[in-house]
């Protein structure tokens, strides 16, 4: 794993252990490898939009997140909340890139993905269409 | 509250119960910090404070935090 990738891992676990702490649901992960393929995107790439750097276009961004949130649906890497995770995570990266959104539309998006019917592909695009 | 030494492999343990985990928030894996006083002939048991990596941003962490308490009903809405 690269530093880089070290750091997203920690920042998701530190976002992820929030959560439970919050919802006094059970911490901890479940499966670590599922949990580097969710931050290792193809081509050696990670989920960078989350060390607080801006990617210089949209279309990568909503292939980082389309990566993100279908491997951690698919996987599920941590014992619970993965998709409160996966919305908290969204929320905080549409902040820091100044894009507007309706958190309550992209939770019941997120809550509703059948992972055997959409893939990455199609969860990037229904970001490029609803998100601005 | 009286317990055995008991033997775990080559090593001694105590069994913590149920009640005072519960009462503590300790799950398994949690870090405690063990601290012997020989004058006193006593042992204390207390939650480890666990220290953030230098290489996070803290306001970043801040950040999320901040957020899941403001998004706590939507977050605590969505399906495990």
């Amino acid at each position: 794993m690269t530093d880089d990738q070290k750091k997203e891992l920690k920042i998701l676990c530190y976002a992820h252990w929030n959560i439970c702490k919050i919802l006094d649901t059970e911490t901890g992960i479940r499966d670590i490898d599922v949990l580097k393929d969710v931050i290792s995107m193809p081509g050696g790439g990670s989920l960078n939009c989350l060390l607080g750097e801006k990617l210089t276009n949209k279309k990568d961004l909503y292939s980082q997140l389309g990566w993100f949130i279908y491997y951690t649906i698919e996987g599920e890497p941590f014992n619970s909340k993965n998709k409160a995770l996966i919305v908290l995570v969204l929320e905080w990266v549409l902040n820091h890139y100044n894009l507007s959104h309706d958190l309550e539309d992209i939770a019941e998006y997120v809550d509703n993905i059948d992972t055997m019917r959409q893939g990455n592909a199609d969860i990037s695009n229904w970001f490029s269409e609803k998100v601005n | 509250m009286k317990r055995k030494i008991i033997r775990v492999g080559s090593s001694r343990g105590v069994l913590i119960p149920r009640e005072v985990t519960r009462a503590m928030g300790w799950e398994f894996g949690s870090m405690t910090d063990l601290t012997v006083n020989e004058e006193k002939n006593e042992l204390v048991i207390e939650t480890a404070e666990t220290e953030i990596p230098e290489e996070l941003d803290k306001e970043q962490l801040k950040q999320f935090e901040n957020l899941a308490n403001k998004h706590k009903k939507v977050l605590e809405g969505l399906h495990d």
